[in-house]
């Protein structure tokens, strides 16, 4: 079953989506819950497919490019985010590619699951 | 030259803003401080049940939250009076061995590499040094999947507890985590030549280089604090360390008997070096440098023989530890006092708890690496700086920033609650 790298904080309101919707998905995608980046290090598929939440987004979006995601210096390890790990992944040119489908931060969980599915 | 300041000192754990005042050549002023927040955590513990501390306390910070879990373990174990099994002590130190393996392999590779090749990051070196990047995430890898095998999750562990372990690996798991451990020994030692042959400043601390000695082994979980033969029983840690405040700082200072000190790999290296594994010895020999040594800039070489050391460790751990269906037994709660001192990636690591007869804490204190350096590392700079001061602003900068980074600072652990007496 494919994986599903699955990003967020249940925790918190505006970054729980992506584990709300991962639910809803269960069975059909083998769910990895990530608590670090540094997670995707295990990784084996030649196509990792991340679930985060975009912020701003209205809209189910996938982002192939991972250049477009921002990243600012690293000023420590706690600067270690998945930008900078999927940038440095590229710039290390694993043979890997990134999709990464972004959901918005509020929604109907299970209007978005079904946008979701589309798309793995 | 006016006053230079830093508010945030990069590649460092956490944020630290530094304030240099220099005056024809002269430190007029130099302050080296945390501007992270209170954390609490000391008084968030209190009033909690015994077995709470270690799962608490590893909320200080993600990077070394294995650290946290054990020494708030051992520390709460010594204040009920409980002696764990040789298993658990063995998978206790396989556990701080990982973490220490990506610690490591991480600080050397994306916080101090990219200053000594001249690169702004790690995303920056990328394109011509991907080979040694690609070395660091393999280092990295297999401490991760070593801590979630042994302790259920990547950061903030919970299969270590007080009185033993809630899960166990199993064999084949222990084979596995061998395995690993074979394929990336020669990473550790890529690593070793790689930052052996980087230029590093000649530069003097007058800080006393302290960790926990043992008479039998590379000192990670037990031994006393020494630096030399001048040594200090864990438990009497308090009548030696002492803390203090400055008014730009929200982290502590501490002093040794009211010098200045270090704690990290380098103070490991010169108290315990005949007991590195064989390899790491030969490692340290082709390094050249002269034990003990003075140089907190070594402290980078030091890490680079750690990895080969932890490696070799943690292997020989998997190869002939047996595991045994250890349950954690039943423990008769009786108050107490108890310190557990442990050596993490930055230095020794302090937690001190007491306990009622109910097994709820009624004092805490935590004393992390950082907090032990910073007087020091703040101190060294206004040493260091005489012998910089020809050099432009941005060098000056880049220099200090260097010898800060040396010190694989992590401010965020470090920021403690003020002691307030209300009037």
């Amino acid at each position: 079953m494919k994986a599903l790298y699955v990003f967020g904080n249940e925790h918190l309101q505006e970054d729980a989506m992506a584990r709300k919707v991962a639910e809803l998905l269960r069975g059909k995608v083998n769910i990895v819950h990530c608590r670090s980046p540094d997670d995707l290090l295990e990784a084996d598929e030649s196509v990792i497919t991340i679930l985060d939440v975009v912020k701003g987004a209205e809209k189910v979006m996938v982002i192939t490019d991972v250049s477009r995601l921002k990243t600012g210096n690293m000023m420590s390890l706690h600067d270690f985010d998945l930008g900078f790990f999927l940038n440095l992944m590229q710039q290390l040119g694993q043979g890997k590619t990134i999709k990464i489908i972004g959901i918005p931060a509020e929604g109907n969980p299970e209007r978005i699951a079904k946008e979701v599915e589309r798309w793995l | 030259m006016p006053t230079i300041t830093l508010n945030h000192i990069t590649k460092i754990e956490g944020h630290a803003k530094l304030t240099l005042g220099i005056e024809e050549n002269k430190v007029t002023v130099c302050q080296l401080g945390a501007t992270e927040g209170a954390r609490y955590f000391e008084g968030i513990v209190v009033g909690r049940r015994y077995n709470e501390a270690n799962e608490l306390t590893s909320r200080i910070c993600g990077i070394c939250s294995c650290a946290h879990v054990i020494a708030a373990i051992t520390a709460i174990e010594n204040a009920i009076g409980f002696t764990p099994s040789e298993q658990t002590i063995k998978l206790r130190e396989l556990l701080t061995l990982a973490e220490r393996i990506r610690s490591h392999a991480t600080h050397l590779y994306f916080l101090a590499l990219p200053d000594y090749l001249g690169y702004e990051s790690a995303i920056a070196m990328a394109p011509k040094y991907k080979k040694e990047l690609q070395r660091a995430l393999n280092m990295m890898k297999v401490g991760n999947h070593m801590i979630k095998t042994l302790a259920a999750r990547d950061l903030h562990p919970v299969s270590a507890a007080v009185g033993g372990w809630l899960k166990l690996p199993s064999q084949d798991d222990m084979d596995a985590m061998g395995k690993a451990l074979d394929g990336i020994k020669k990473d550790a030692e890529d690593t070793c030549k790689l930052f052996f042959s980087l230029k590093y400043p000649d530069f003097q601390t007058e800080g006393l280089f302290f960790s926990l000695k043992s008479e039998k082994e590379y000192a990670m979980l037990s031994g006393n604090f020494c630096s030399g033969d001048r040594c200090h029983a864990p438990e009497q840690y308090m009548n030696h360390i002492a803390e203090f405040h400055q008014e730009y700082s929200n982290a502590n200072y501490a002093t040794e008997d009211g010098k200045r000190f270090f704690v990290g790999a380098i103070a490991r290296l010169n108290n315990n070096s005949k007991f590195l594994s064989l390899n790491a010895q030969k490692m340290l020999k082709l390094s050249k440098i002269k034990l003990p040594s003075q140089n907190p800039f070594h402290n980078t070489h030091a890490q680079a023989v750690e990895l080969v050391h932890s490696i070799d460790h943690a292997l020989e751990i998997c190869k002939t530890l047996k595991i045994k269906d250890e349950k954690i037994p039943q423990i008769p709660i009786k108050a107490g006092r108890g310190v557990g001192a442990i050596e993490v990636p930055r230095g020794t690591l302090w937690h001190e708890y007491v306990v009622d007869e109910h097994g709820v804490i009624t004092k805490a204190n935590i004393i992390t690496p950082t907090a032990q350096n910073l007087y020091n590392a703040q101190e060294d700079i206004r040493c260091f700086i005489p012998g910089i001061v020809h050099k432009t602003k941005e060098q000056i900068i880049l220099d200090v920033e260097k010898l800060i980074r040396s010190y694989d600072p992590c401010f965020s652990c470090s920021a403690h609650f003020l002691e307030v007496e209300w009037v």
